[in-house]
């Protein structure tokens, strides 16, 4: 006779949600837990080396200090946090205009500004280029029109912003969205009628309610930002390594496989603790549901 | 010899659990071919629980279900001689009206022509346009959908139709239009239904025989006369709507006293078996006024309240030491003759009671 | 509230921020187009000679032709595997209920929050531990960790509308599980499958960071074009850029023009 524990697995097992869940998650635990198991185990090897049997060490984190490498940490976490800044302002009247009032044409929006995530970023990044590059689109136009050189806009940080914010604004802005759309219009009106300003109704209404989306908007390009590359390279060149950057390196340049791994694990565990959070705070089905 | 006293549809100690959690407890019943059989119940009753297994969309924990003798148990949903049409009516929104209604039948393969036949065949009888073959659900009026839904489980030729609360969303003409024809489609296909509502008016209005369900129990099967003239106790009387009851024992031969209180009251049922229970009188029976004056059981009040009820007033009536108003309902064209605040006799006579011990 | 005629004002400003946003999304791309017509060898604005010899040598270029060819196969495996996977995915995410969904939701979502460049490198480091050399195929399978719960995510969005009852109701009609999927659920399901599929196709066609570190010797188009941009620039990069842009511009286009028509056949339907 079977033991309870065991058929209540196998009757667990036989609902159609766990097997429907299966394939992705096998396939999810072999691409992508297997990878990050390795990515640790790896972080605590000895410096430079490429094999995992041998005795476990904590020098590549410790010289993650000693070395400086803190410096990239800062500036990417300096980064990510000026960008969601950036990307909540300019976005909120947008996520706003596309909730309330758009109406008909909020489609056609959604759908223009969603098409260039589906570009290679690369691309787009090297449209500004063009447009920021000495003799580039920017200069030219101003010697031609106004005979005046603007010339080193390109390979600064706030070159590396405009790139960061460029890309990641539809991390943000429909995350935003959603998270208006969630405030029913009746209690915006309640709260007129018992009185409320324009600026309380939003202080206690609109940003309470809305938060969900807020929240996801936020973490979302924020974790991103922190572990992007190409933005800072293609529009920033050296002037700052984000520590996505200083991870290849450590790959590839430095063929130190353990130094990098230790980088890998910091910036997850930031990431991951940021995430962690979200998730805890934020009811999946309310909010990509609409329930 | 040929057994002809088999039931229809029998269920013997029909059980479901959750858990912990008892839906279904011990139900028995017997259906007979042909009949409207109503399940009324409160919500958590367990009538929903009770049609998902009969349909096949749950499994009993215990008992059995037998279709003409058949063990059903273990026969699933699809393979079942039944159809159900269920509270959201489930219509297909990709599919139009006609590919709604012929669904079973393209799926058991039978040849478009005599799917176009049979779905013209039974849209005229349900009174939908034929016109509307190709049109799409989603365009359909409340009403028309309701009938589509009929339409698509009556293709399926099942031997029982059952009915998960599907006029509960419509509007109250809406409702008593569609009853009528529910009615008539009854009489018209002769199939047996099984219907189950929260209302028991609606049940009423429709059935042959009515199961009164609550707490996962059959508290009273019986025809709608007999439910609502010999209700077994004090919940089923009470389900019907607003009656006065009165808790009650045994004072003489045919008299009662109000327990904790003085009154006297004379019934005509059989008291050699009661010891106490409720006293229950319908709104409907009670006379107020000069009509109360020559009654048998009589009390004293204060009219304070009336409610217009359509073709009926309802008057309620404060008697001194009761907690609940009394209620009595007269004919709108033979109100009471007095005004608010006077006193005034009410009164009803022996044979108008209802007496439960529970 | 406000006077409809701030409501107005406000209004009007928010329409005029949200285009000049459109147009600063688009300008970049609009500038890649231009360079690519431009005859010099070296970017240089106002263009003073235009040209298209640089098309001419993109089309007849055999190289070319290769990193179409990786792309391409990377891109439409990559669309067909997450397609099966996710549909099945968001099934489980969105339809049913069951013990362990909320935790399965949190996991699933995780690689959509995670840094690409260290995802990649995590999966060379994967292939070399067990043995396997990079290539275009391998580069599909780090495509998959990444672009399948995003696909899940689509797909979940229309999961979550759909009515149970409707599979009940086929079932309960005589249905087969099997036609119950095939009538009901994957025709209703279906524009969630679609954009599902469009969005995994374009997302492992402009893929940069993944490629990278897993094609080996094998390259795509992202990765060409990054490789000239940081040295080595030709005119090539534009204009390699441009018929990329071209193409999925064509592809969302298709696709539009198809859901136009089927949405027309529908609306037919419903008039008669």
């Amino acid at each position: 006779m079977a033991k309870p524990s065991q058929s209540d697995k196998i009757s667990w097992l036989k609902q159609p949600g766990v097997l429907a869940a299966l394939p992705a998650s096998l396939f999810l635990i072999i691409g992508f837990a297997g990878p990050l198991l390795l990515v640790v185990g790896y972080s605590f090897m000895p410096s430079k080396t490429f094999s995992l049997l041998q005795a476990p060490t904590f020098e590549n984190y410790t010289s993650i200090i000693s070395d400086s490498y803190y410096i990239s940490f800062f500036w990417s976490l300096a980064m990510a946090l000026t960008t969601v800044v950036l990307l909540f302002i300019i976005c909120y009247p947008i996520a706003y205009g596309m909730a309330r009032l758009f109406n008909r044409w909020a489609n056609l929006v959604t759908a223009l500004i969603a098409i260039p995530i589906l570009i290679s970023e690369n691309i787009r990044l090297f449209g500004w280029v063009l447009i920021l590059l000495k003799n580039g689109i920017f200069d030219g136009s101003m010697q031609s029109l106004f005979d005046m050189s603007i010339s080193g806009l390109l390979f600064t940080v706030p070159a590396i912003i405009l790139g960061l914010v460029y890309v990641y604004l539809p991390f943000t802005l429909f995350p935003l969205v959603i998270g208006i759309s969630m405030v029913p219009e009746a209690l915006k009106e309640a709260a007129s009628d018992l009185g409320a300003t324009r600026w309380q109704i939003f202080r206690e209404i609109e940003l309470p309610l809305s938060m969900p989306g807020l929240m996801i908007g936020g973490i979302l390009t924020f974790v991103l930002v922190l572990g992007s590359l190409a933005e800072a390279k293609i529009l920033g060149g050296q002037a700052i390594v984000m520590i996505a950057d200083d991870i290849e390196s450590s790959f590839t340049f430095a063929q130190n496989w353990p130094k990098g791994s230790a980088l890998s694990v910091l910036l997850i565990a930031l990431s991951g603790t940021i995430v962690f959070f979200l998730f805890k705070r934020v009811d999946l089905d309310r909010v990509i549901g609409r329930r | 010899m040929v057994e002809l006293s088999e039931p229809f549809l029998e269920l013997s100690g029909i059980t479901k659990r959750f858990g912990s959690f008892v839906a279904v407890d011990d139900v028995n019943l017997e259906i007979t071919e042909g009949e409207f059989f109503t399940l009324v119940g409160p919500s958590g009753s367990g009538k929903t629980t009770m049609i998902r297994m009969l349909v096949g969309m749950d499994q009993p924990s215990d008992g059995e279900m037998r279709l003409q003798g058949r063990v059903m148990n273990d026969l699933p949903a699809n393979k079942r001689p039944t159809c159900m049409v269920f509270q959201s009516l489930a219509l297909f929104p990709h599919k139009s009206v006609g590919e709604n209604i012929e669904f079973s039948m393209k799926i058991a393969g039978k040849d478009k022509a005599k799917r176009r036949a049979r779905v013209d065949q039974l849209m005229e009888q349900l009174r939908l346009p034929l016109s509307y073959y190709d049109k799409s659900v989603t365009q359909c009026s409340g009403g028309e959908r309701q009938r589509i839904a009929l339409a698509r489980a009556l293709a399926f030729d099942p031997q029982i139709l059952f009915f998960d609360e599907p006029l509960s969303a419509l509007d109250f003409r809406l409702r008593k239009a569609l009853e009528k024809e529910l009615k008539d489609i009854h009489r018209e296909t002769g199939k047996t239904f099984v219907y189950i509502t929260h209302s028991l008016e609606e049940a009423m209005v429709m059935s042959d025989r009515i199961a009164i369900m609550r707490k996962g129990r059959i508290v009273q099967v019986g025809t709608p006369h007999e439910i609502y003239n010999t209700p077994k106790n004090k919940f089923v009387a009470q389900f019907m709507g607003e009656v006065n009851t009165l808790s009650v024992e045994k004072a003489g031969e045919n008299t009662l006293k109000v327990t904790g209180f003085d009154e006297i009251f004379t019934v005509t049922n059989d008291l050699s078996d009661f010891t106490t229970g409720f006293l229950i009188i319908r709104p409907e029976v009670m006379k107020i006024g000069k009509s109360a004056a020559g009654m048998k059981n009589k009390i004293k009040g204060i009219t304070f309240n009336d409610y217009a009820l359509g073709s009926r007033v309802q008057y309620q009536i404060r008697i001194d030491h009761f907690d609940e108003p009394w209620l009595v309902e007269r004919l709108q064209d033979e109100p009471y003759e007095g005004r608010r605040g006077d006193t005034v006799d009410i009164g009803w006579r022996p044979e108008d009671s209802i007496l439960v011990s529970s | 509230m406000a006077t409809s005629r701030s409501q107005g004002l406000s209004r009007r400003l928010i329409i005029l921020w949200t285009t000049l946003v459109i147009v600063f999304l688009y300008a970049p791309m609009v500038a890649v187009v231009l360079a690519s017509f431009s005859k010099q060898r070296y970017f240089k604005f106002p263009i003073q000679s235009w040209t298209d010899k640089w098309y001419q040598k993109a089309f007849s270029s055999l190289s070319v032709r290769e990193l179409l060819w990786t792309s391409l196969s990377v891109a439409a495996l990559v669309t067909i595997i997450s397609v099966v996977l996710a549909f099945l995915g968001a099934l489980a995410f969105a339809r049913y209920d069951w013990k362990g969904r909320k935790l399965y939701q949190r996991l699933i979502l995780l690689p959509i929050f995670f840094p690409q460049a260290v995802l990649g490198l995590a999966m060379l480091l994967w292939f070399s531990a067990i043995g396997v050399t990079t290539s275009w195929q391998t580069a599909v399978f780090a495509h998959l960790v990444w672009i399948t719960p995003i696909v899940i995510l689509i797909m979940s969005i229309q999961v979550y509308s759909f009515d149970p009852a409707l599979e009940e109701a086929a079932y309960d009609l005589g249905a087969t599980r099997w036609q119950v999927l095939t009538e009901i659920t994957l025709p209703i399901l279906s524009p969630g499958i679609i954009s599902g599929a469009i969005f995994a196709f374009l997302l492992s066609w402009g893929n940069f960071p993944l490629s990278l570190f897993t094609t080996g010797a094998d390259q795509t188009i992202p990765e060409w074009l990054y490789a000239k941009m940081v040295s080595g620039y030709t005119p090539m990069v534009p204009t390699l850029g441009s018929l990329t842009l071209s193409s999925a511009a064509v592809f969302l286009l298709t696709a539009y023009i198809i859901w136009l028509a089927i949405s027309a056949r529908r609306r037919r339907m419903e008039n008669r």
